[in-house]
């Protein structure tokens, strides 16, 4: 995995220093999954299991509760969908980026992107201190120390939980932290009036089949978001068409 | 309420929330040098994540045998209240999730 040749090789390493910083933030956030995962109902190699091919902690802990609810497939896995729908912005951005490199390689540096790796990766872009060449080795050492530190904690959590009690109520866990991934989200008025519509639409529309209120709930908080973005941020757009 | 899901279901779903990753994240990447996002497609996508997890907090947290528990006596809700409580002035996670689960634990544990 590691390039052979110098120069990939020390873009590469540059990579893994630089993600350095946000792995702390990683490990918590794998720590905080496996033990959500356990505690949520999964046996310990499903859980293991999930953790290494999902490797998209908002969409494993979302799904958890449908899981243990018995809900139909096709609604675990479209409600997963929705959660990842963001990674569909993150991959237009890094498309002109990466634009040159074989598929192959598009496709591992897309599925090897998180939240934390992307965002690292834009910062790097902006303030200009994204090497010139060898950009792939680079994001490639970035999202591969990513990605052991996640797999090690969470694999370590899932081992963990499963020696604790089921009544210490650690399931609860996995709540909680949806509520810190949501929270600090909610920092402007469309997100929070999307918040809100979702929220009330959800508990009015629990009685319906298939959980189908979920998908309702979700789709009425997303339309209240976008309007009131559209509607108090004109400048919305203009930013979008000046990202690279 | 149903049984969880165990045995072939849990692989279906398990390898369809990876496809679901896959797909997402590799997307415009794959798609190669055509397309771009329309921004208000754009906008709608990244409030998707907030508005899809909200609607799946609310009635976990709230519903309880059908109906909505908003009284103070609801363990969830003053767990979520107090790790709210706490995400205002901090973005520690650790905090969070210690008041949020001490919380909890101390309302279950007197009743």
């Amino acid at each position: 995995m590691i390039p052979t040749e110098p120069e990939r090789r020390s873009a590469f390493r540059a990579g893994q220093r630089a993600i350095l910083q946000s792995l702390p933030g990683a490990a918590t956030w794998g720590l905080v999954s496996g033990v959500a995962m356990v505690k949520g109902g999964l046996a310990v190699p499903w859980a293991i299991f999930m953790s290494l091919t999902v490797y998209a902690g908002s969409a494993q802990l979302a799904a958890l509760p449908l899981i243990a609810a018995g809900m139909p497939l096709w609604v675990i896995v479209a409600t997963g969908f929705i959660t990842n729908l963001r990674f569909v912005i993150y991959s237009a951005a890094l498309r002109p980026y990466f634009v040159q490199e074989p598929l192959p390689k598009r496709a591992a540096l897309g599925f090897f992107m998180t939240d934390f790796t992307f965002t690292l990766f834009m910062r790097a872009a902006q303030e200009h201190w994204l090497p010139e060449r060898h950009r792939d080795a680079w994001f490639a050492g970035v999202c591969s120390t990513n990605w052991i530190t996640w797999q090690v904690s969470a694999i370590t959590g899932i081992v963990a939980a499963s020696y604790v009690p089921t009544d210490w109520g650690l399931e609860f866990t996995g709540t909680l932290a949806l509520v810190a991934l949501v929270g600090p989200a909610l920092n402007a008025r469309p997100a929070l009036l999307g918040a809100v519509v979702s929220g009330v639409v959800a508990l009015l529309a629990h009685g319906l089949p298939y959980r189908l209120g979920l998908f309702v709930a979700a789709i009425a908080g997303i339309a209240a978001a976008t309007l009131t973005d559209a509607w108090s941020a004109p400048r919305t757009s203009e930013r979008t068409e000046a990202a690279p | 309420m149903n049984a969880p899901i165990e045995g072939i279901a849990l692989a279906i779903v398990i390898v369809g929330l990876a496809l679901s990753t896959f797909v997402t994240r590799t997307s415009f990447l794959v798609a190669g040098a055509r397309g771009r996002l329309h921004p208000r497609i754009e906008t709608a996508l990244r409030y998707a994540p907030v508005c899809t997890l909200i609607a799946i907090i609310v009635p976990d947290v709230l519903m309880h045998a059908q109906h909505a528990d908003f009284s103070l006596l609801n363990p969830r809700l003053v767990g979520v209240l107090v790790s709210g409580a706490w995400l205002v002035f901090s973005r520690n996670i650790f905090g969070c999730l210690a008041l949020g689960m001490a919380a909890y634990s101390l309302l279950r544990l007197a009743q």
